[in-house]
Parts: structure tokens; C-alpha cells; sequence
């Protein structure tokens, strides 16, 4: 069974139709892509599946448990983190009590007694903070506060990780570290879903890509399957310049 | 019959006033994201002015009213928009509500001193004394008939200018993304700025409106924000048409009261905190707010003294009381008492404000609450009665805290400022709590040791707060601390980590209101004689913005921040009459300080000595260049990306 599923999530704001009928599912030990131009719907689907936006129709399953009308901290608690994509960074604190914050959030509403300060320490030498470690999160470069973020996701030990545009900042070399970094993850059985511009990490990182375009689920499938569809080129390219199936090599 | 029709006329016309002032704060909080708490005091200045150029000036109504509500109020907006508020981070509710707190005061200061209150003045009526209608017997007044008309006015026009205007249209966007805004052409500065030029205006006529139906008084005038934004919160701050419904309820539900009703006992002052009251059941009713991203604050972060460096703080102020108790004499050693008391109740505000990122402007109501109930409980000066206070505190925070915490961070803040109104109006006030008369409070009295003698007691009050210090110093240290000053930088981020923000609020607010309380008792023990103008609710925006500029997140700013008051009448005294009110109008200005550096006067002056050391200085220096570095690599990346050859 799926992780997270969400069926038929509409949102909308004012007159204007964010999100429509939206269905997707991530599953353990995988990493999902959902890429889409800019106003695709993306974070606003991040928002509903989290609780940060009420969605007007449709519903969010996490383990086949309906938690769309459960608050942001109870959905947290079931083992969905996130990062955002306007950096939502504890910016007065260093990077290591961002983490170790997170860490203590966890130990306040989970059974596990683990030692904060190892497990702290643990994620920031995962994602290559530690020599940032006590620099102020607010001094951060972009690269540096979304790697902060992920840690602070990861310490609490999520099972499904929702990444919004975490690869923006990173140079090519960290991008591709950071892509086996996910697939890292998603060997340990935690489900990523990952909203990504930076097609090389997607392609390289995910097994199963969702597309939205102006809201709407346009296709899923495979890396290569999306490659290849056209309805996907002309989403991106624009009609004009939509390159016909295959042509681009 | 008649009787119904008048008050309807007068509720009505009443209401429109609140309507037309209501307006400008919508007006500027839709278009700028600023929560204008100088609002009232614009349109009190103008009232001044209005009077000056009407009444001193010999001009002509027309004329008079065309300078003030075409000319000489957009400036003020202008001036304000142009200097202060487009520096502000939106975000940052605290900055800006104290910001407009500032400007508040200082405008304050500028009218008592150019129009001291010792003098008399009237605003004649637009059509003299014989200027009404009567309708079935009831004489109706021009004027109210005229601010009817002004209101309808009003909602028509903004209608038409919000809706039908490509300019109004882009002042309904620019607060929801001014980045859009910007790469559709449209400057968000230049909106901003006509925003803060219209709600001059319209805060400007709420003034002279005000000034000519009913009395030309500068706190009454300036605290026709209080009243306008109950009205408002109807609206959210936002919806222009329930802002008018909630003004028109207001006004009539106003008159409705004073002619209807015989009010007695202390239902008598259910009159003048009927807005606060309408203000606080809207924000009480009104649906929960769902958090949102995208609103993070950032603040600078402050370093935090270890358990043994807070320790010695407190011992060298121990010290220093000691010493310079014995050379304190008369008056100035009752004040410097009070500011050390008061400074133990804004310890709250460090804990509240600085470390949880709530504002409270209801401190005084929990000051007074404390002082009444060690009066009440503390026989003798018994040390129970200091537990007693802080325990009812506590409970009544977080009863206080519990519908309010689904409010977002300014309607939080006003809905305090509200209870702080209430509580002065409805409680502090009665005569069977504290009254306008004197009521004795014991000296504390603890075992083997008497405080009755003033110098003691001020060692005593060292003690007291420094222990107290190190208490709130070790929670910011804490697992807690660290939680509260993440949750003061992202609540969204928060809650996706699971934290359950309600209860982390719910234990701040009641933490906080303990100490509150616990000072209060204190000063009452330190007074001996208290009444409630001494809690006045008022005081409440006084001490925040005081504390805020000393710095907020330090023990140290609560009590420069509780000296500062308690020392100003010193200070005040060696003041001509004639420009004592300038110390508002200083306060004000210095309280602008916060723009430059919002950590606070005491943090800003802690790090310039801290870099004297040159170990310090090398590291501090070793940091920004790393940062530098960091900013320099992630240019060089993000360019190297975005070059096509590269592609």
C-alpha cells in the first residue's frame, strides 16, 4: 500500500483553480518526482498534504489513514516532514540547534528516548553541515539553508520526506551528491517525494515522476517516460515550441 | 418615537466616524501589511490643526478642511511611509506594532506641547450652534448628518476605487505577492505610499469629525484607533464591508446603550469599553487561522550568558545596589524602587516578547492584578501572598491566551490590549478592588528580615531580580527556550515537526503572566499605597515600547525598560511646564532607534565591549568573512549555471 495518497485534491483561491483532481501516491523506499512549471500547483499540493492549506474537495491518506482534516503537528507526528520552498529556516538559531530543535520536537511527542545530541550530530555529518554547524542560520548562503532544512527534516526521523526545490543553490557536483543522498534514503524505506527544477537530480533520483500543469495532473510514469511525452515537452516548451516525441535525443 | 429616531441618527452617526477611521486602517493594513497603531494619533494631530487654521488662523472652513484632509494629512502618510514603514519587514508583527507605537507617542508629544492640555479649545461646528433639523421633536444635528453622509461617501468611493481602478485593483495584489506586483510594472513602494496617504486622510477627517461632534482631547482622539479597529476586526483588517457593518453596529449599539439603558454599580463603565468589549468578542469568535509558510521572521540572534556568567550579573547588580543604595536619597530612591519592581514585571515581556515572539499590551492589567491580590492575600506581608499572585496570574494567562491563540500574532496582540482595557474598565477600576482612591498594601515581610526601610528593599528588588534573571535566562537555555525561538521564527515549520503550538503558547502565556503577576505583587509591597491609575491600560504600550528599544531580549532591557519609566518623572521635573510633554515626543523618536537595531540599545552596546577584547574581534571578524566567502561561492555557482555555454 502506498504511503501518502491524495485523491482528487482540488483547491482553489477565489476564483481562480489552483490545484484540480489531483491523485498521487508516494511509496516507501522510493523517491517521487513531481515537477511542472512555475505555477503548476506544486507547493500547493506540498500545503495540502501537510495541512498548511485546506483543500475545497479531495482527500490526504497517510498509510490508508484519511488525515485531511487533521491539524499540520498531528500529520507531523504520523511521520511526514517537509522543507520549504521560501526557506522557513529557525534563521536566530546556528544550523546545529535548528537540527537539534527538531530532534527535541520529536522526543516531545515520540516514545523514543534516543540521545539528541548524537542523533544531532548524526544527521548534520548526512547531509555535510558539520563544519557549518554553529554558524547562525540566517548567515546561510541558499544551497547551505536548504541542506539545513533537510537535516532538520531529517531529524525527525520522517517515513515520508516532502522536498520543495531543495536542489536550488546547489552547485553540480553537490547536486549529484545530493541525488545519492535521496536515493540513500529511500534504500532505508523512507518515501521521498521531491519537487525539483533541476531535471538531471529528478531524472536521476526518482523512479515514478508526477507532472502538474495549471493544476492538473498531466501524466506519471517513469523517467524515461516522461522524457519522452510530448504533453510534457509542450508543458514546459510551450505549444509553439513543442519538440514532437523522441526527436530530442 | 422621536427618542429612537435620535438615538438612531446619533448611533448612526457615530458609527460613521468609527467607519470613516476604520477605513483608513484597512486601507493601509490591505495595501502595506502595517498595523497602523499611530492612526488615531494623526487624525488627533490634524484635529489640532484643523483648529488652528479654523479657529486661531480665522481660515474658512472649506479652506481649513481642504489643507488639512488634502495637503497636510497625505504628507504625514507620506513622510511616515517614505521614513519608516518601508523599511519594516512585515513579518515582523513586534517591530511593526511597536514602530506605530513610537510615532504614536512622539505625535502625542507633539500635540501637548504645541496645544497643552491646560488650555481649553473648542472646534466650532460647521453650521454654528443653529445648525439642525428636528425630526419628530428630536433636534438632529448638520453634523451628524454630514458624517452619515461622509461614510456613505466613503464606502462608495472605495468601492469604486478598489474595484474600478487599475490602481485600486493593484492595491488589493500588492500585499499578497509585491514581487508580482513589481514585475507587473507596478512599483509596491509607490502603492504603499498612496496608501499611507489615503489612510492619513481618512484618519485625518475621523479627527476633525470627531473633534467638532464631540471633544477636541488628545488621548480621546488618539485612541479612536482603539475604537476604529475593533470595527475593523469585523473585516479581519481587510473586508471593507463588514468593517461598516461593524462600525454602524457599534455606533448605534453605543447609543442604544446610553439612552436606553440605566446602567449602575460597575456596569456603569459597560459604555466606554463597549468597543473594547465588541473588539474582544470578534476576536474571540472569529475562525481559527491556519498557519501559513512564507512568513518567517528573522531575527538577529542575541547571544545567550551561560548559568555561571548570568549568576555573576546578578551578583555585580547586587553589589551595585548595595553601594549606591546608602547615597540615594528622598524621592528618587522611592523611584528607583519602583523601576527595579517594575523591572522584575517586565522580565515577563523578555520571556513573552523577546524569546516566545507574542506581544502582550495587557502587562499593566496583570501588574495591577498583582499588587491587589498580595494587598488581598499577603496579611502582614506575608510571602505567601507573592505565590498567591503568581499562581492566580498563571491561571488567568493562560485562560486569557486560550481563545486567543488562534489568532494570528497582531490580533493576538490586540486582543491583550482589549483584555488590558477591560480589565482596567471593569475590575482594577471598581472601587471594591483597586479604585481612584489609595488603597495600602503591606511591605513584604520575610522571616528575619524587614524590608520596611527603602534601601533594603531596593537590595532586596536586586536579589528578586536577579535570581529572576537567571531563572528566565536558563529557560531561553533550555530544550523549551530553544523550541520558543524557533517557534518565534517559523510556527509553520514548527508544527511540520510536530510541535502543538497551542499548549507551547498556552505554558508561555501563563509562565509569563506569573512573573507578571509576581511583579506586580512586588511593586504593590514596594508602593504601600496603590490606585488604579497606577495600571493604567495604557501603560501597557508605554513598557513594551520601552523595554523593546533597551533591548527585548534581555534581562537587561526589562529593567532599563521598568528604571526608564519609573525615572522620567525625575527627569520631567527639571523640565520647563511648558516642554515636559517633549519627553513623549523624545521617547518616541528614541524608541525609532529599533529600526536600525531591533536587538535593543543594551545588546548593541554588550557586543561594541565584547569586541574590545581582541580575541572576540578576531573570531567575530573570521566569521563575517566566512560568510562573505559563502555568498561569493554561491554567486560564483549560481552564475556559472546560468551561463548557456555551461548548459
Amino acid at each position: 500500500m502506498p504511503l501518502l495518497q491524495t485523491r482528487e485534491v482540488t483547491v482553489r483561491f477565489g476564483g481562480v483553480t489552483a490545484l484540480q483532481s489531483v491523485s498521487l501516491s508516494a511509496d516507501p523506499g522510493t523517491v517521487t518526482g513531481l515537477i511542472g512549471p512555475n505555477g503548476a500547483g506544486k507547493t500547493t499540493l506540498f500545503n495540502v498534504i501537510t495541512g498548511l492549506q485546506a483543500p475545497a474537495a479531495g482527500r490526504v491518506l497517510m498509510d490508508g489513514q484519511d488525515v485531511t482534516d487533521l491539524p499540520v503537528h498531528r500529520r507531523a507526528r504520523l511521520g511526514m516532514a517537509r522543507t520549504f520552498q521560501r526557506l522557513e529556516l529557525f534563521g536566530s538559531l546556528t544550523v546545529e540547534e535548528n537540527v537539534r530543535t527538531a530532534a527535541d520536537i520529536r522526543q516531545l511527542w515520540s516514545r523514543d528516548r534516543a540521545d539528541v545530541a548524537r542523533m544531532t550530530d548524526a544527521v548534520i555529518a548526512r547531509v555535510g553541515l558539520r563544519q557549518y554547524a554553529h554558524s547562525p542560520a540566517h548567515t546561510l548562503p541558499t544551497g547551505l539553508a536548504r541542506l539545513t532544512e533537510l537535516a532538520r527534516a531529517l531529524a525527525t526521523a520522517p517515513r515520508l520526506l516532502l522536498l520543495d526545490e531543495p536542489g536550488s543553490g546547489l552547485d553540480g557536483a553537490e547536486s549529484e551528491e545530493f541525488g545519492r543522498l535521496l536515493g540513500a534514503l529511500a534504500a532505508e524505506g523512507t518515501a521521498v517525494l521531491l519537487v525539483e527544477h533541476d531535471m538531471d537530480l529528478v531524472m536521476q533520483a526518482c523512479s515514478q515522476i508526477h507532472v502538474l500543469d495549471f493544476g492538473v495532473h498531466l501524466t506519471s510514469g517513469t523517467p524515461d517516460e516522461i522524457r519522452a511525452d510530448s504533453r510534457v515537452q509542450r508543458a514546459y516548451l510551450g505549444e509553439a515550441d513543442a519538440v514532437p516525441t523522441g526527436a530530442r535525443a | 418615537m422621536g427618542e429612537f429616531i435620535g438615538l438612531t441618527i446619533a448611533g448612526l452617526s457615530l458609527g460613521a466616524i468609527y467607519a470613516i477611521a476604520a477605513s483608513g486602517l484597512v486601507v493601509t493594513y490591505t495595501t502595506s501589511g502595517v498595523f497602523n497603531f499611530a492612526h488615531g494619533a494623526v487624525g488627533m494631530i490634524m484635529a489640532f490643526v484643523y483648529w488652528q487654521l479654523r479657529v486661531q488662523d480665522h481660515w474658512s472652513a472649506p479652506a481649513a478642511l481642504g489643507l488639512s484632509l488634502l495637503v497636510i494629512a497625505p504628507a504625514i502618510g507620506l513622510l511616515l511611509e517614505a521614513v519608516l514603514i518601508r523599511r519594516l519587514n512585515v513579518n515582523d508583527t513586534g517591530m511593526t506594532l511597536i514602530v506605530t507605537v513610537a510615532v504614536m507617542v512622539a505625535l502625542m508629544g507633539v500635540a501637548f506641547t504645541i496645544w497643552p492640555p491646560t488650555i481649553g479649545r473648542l472646534l466650532p461646528q460647521f453650521f454654528g450652534p443653529n445648525g439642525h433639523v428636528s425630526i419628530d421633536g428630536e433636534l438632529i444635528s448638520y453634523e451628524e448628518l454630514i458624517s452619515i453622509g461622509l461614510a456613505v461617501a466613503t464606502a462608495l468611493g472605495l468601492r469604486l476605487f478598489f474595484h474600478n481602478t487599475r490602481i485600486g485593483v493593484a492595491m488589493r495584489g500588492v500585499v499578497d505577492d509585491r514581487q508580482l506586483m513589481a514585475m507587473n510594472g507596478r512599483s509596491p513602494q509607490f502603492l504603499n505610499a498612496l496608501s499611507w496617504m489615503i489612510g492619513a486622510a481618512f484618519g485625518a477627517l475621523a479627527g476633525i469629525l470627531t473633534a467638532s461632534t464631540y471633544t477636541l482631547d488628545v488621548l480621546t482622539l488618539t485612541l479612536l484607533v482603539l475604537n476604529s479597529f475593533a470595527a475593523a476586526m469585523l473585516g479581519r483588517l481587510r473586508n471593507l464591508p463588514l468593517t461598516f457593518l461593524g462600525a454602524i453596529v457599534l455606533g448605534l449599539a453605543n447609543a442604544y446603550m446610553t439612552g436606553y439603558l440605566r446602567l449602575t454599580g460597575w456596569l456603569v463603565e459597560l459604555r466606554p469599553v463597549l468597543p473594547t468589549l465588541f473588539l474582544f468578542i470578534v476576536l474571540v469568535a472569529l475562525p481559527a487561522v491556519r498557519l501559513r509558510a512564507g512568513t518567517a521572521a528573522v531575527s538577529k540572534a542575541i547571544r545567550v550568558p551561560g548559568a555561571r556568567a548570568s549568576l555573576v550579573n546578578g551578583a555585580v547588580l547586587v553589589a551595585v545596589a548595595a553601594i549606591a543604595a546608602p547615597f540615594i536619597h528622598g524621592i528618587a530612591l522611592g523611584n528607583v524602587n519602583e523601576g527595579a519592581a517594575l523591572g522584575i514585571g517586565a522580565l515577563s515581556i523578555v520571556l513573552l516578547s523577546g524569546y516566545g515572539g507574542q506581544m502582550s499590551l495587557a502587562q499593566y492589567a496583570f501588574f495591577g492584578l498583582g499588587a491587589w491580590l498580595f494587598g488581598e492575600t499577603g496579611h502582614g506581608g506575608n510571602p505567601l501572598g507573592l505565590l498567591a499572585a503568581a499562581g492566580a496570574g498563571a491561571v488567568l494567562g493562560a485562560l486569557v491566551a486560550l481563545p486567543a491563540l488562534r489568532l494570528r500574532r497582531l490580533e493576538f496582540a490586540l486582543s491583550t490590549l482589549a483584555f488590558g482595557t477591560l480589565a482596567w474598565y471593569m475590575f482594577l477600576s471598581q472601587p471594591q478592588i483597586i479604585g481612584l482612591g489609595d488603597v495600602n498594601i503591606p511591605r513584604l515581610h520575610l522571616p528575619g528580615l524587614s524590608l520596611q526601610n527603602d534601601r533594603v528593599n531596593l537590595v532586596f528588588l536586586a536579589v528578586v531580580f536577579a535570581l529572576l534573571s537567571a531563572g528566565v535566562l536558563a529557560i531561553r537555555r533550555s530544550r523549551y527556550g530553544r523550541i520558543l525561538i524557533a517557534a518565534r521564527d517559523s510556527e509553520a515549520a514548527c508544527a511540520t515537526l510536530g510541535l502543538n503550538l497551542r499548549l507551547t503558547k498556552i505554558l508561555l502565556f501563563a509562565l509569563a503572566s506569573a512573573i507578571a503577576t509576581f511583579g506586580g505583587a512586588i511593586y504593590g509591597s514596594t508602593q504601600l499605597i496603590v490606585t488604579s491609575n497606577d495600571f493604567q491600560y495604557v501603560s501597557s504600550l508605554f513598557i513594551v515600547l520601552i523595554v523593546y528599544v533597551w533591548g527585548i531580549s534581555t534581562p537587561g532591557g526589562a529593567l532599563a525598560g521598568g528604571m526608564s519609566l519609573a525615572l522620567a518623572p525625575l527627569v520631567e521635573a527639571h523640565v520647563p511646564a511648558r516642554f515636559q510633554a517633549l519627553t513623549y515626543f523624545f521617547t518616541g523618536l528614541g524608541a525609532l532607534t529599533i529600526l536600525t537595531h531591533p536587538e535593543g540599545v543594551i545588546p548593541l552596546i554588550t557586543e561594541r565591549l565584547r569586541l574590545l577584547n581582541p580575541l572576540a574581534a578576531y573570531r567575530s571578524r573570521q566569521t563575517r568573512q566566512v560568510r562573505v566567502a559563502n555568498e561569493q561561492l554561491l554567486t560564483t555557482v549560481e552564475v556559472r549555471r546560468a551561463t548557456p555555454a555551461d548548459a
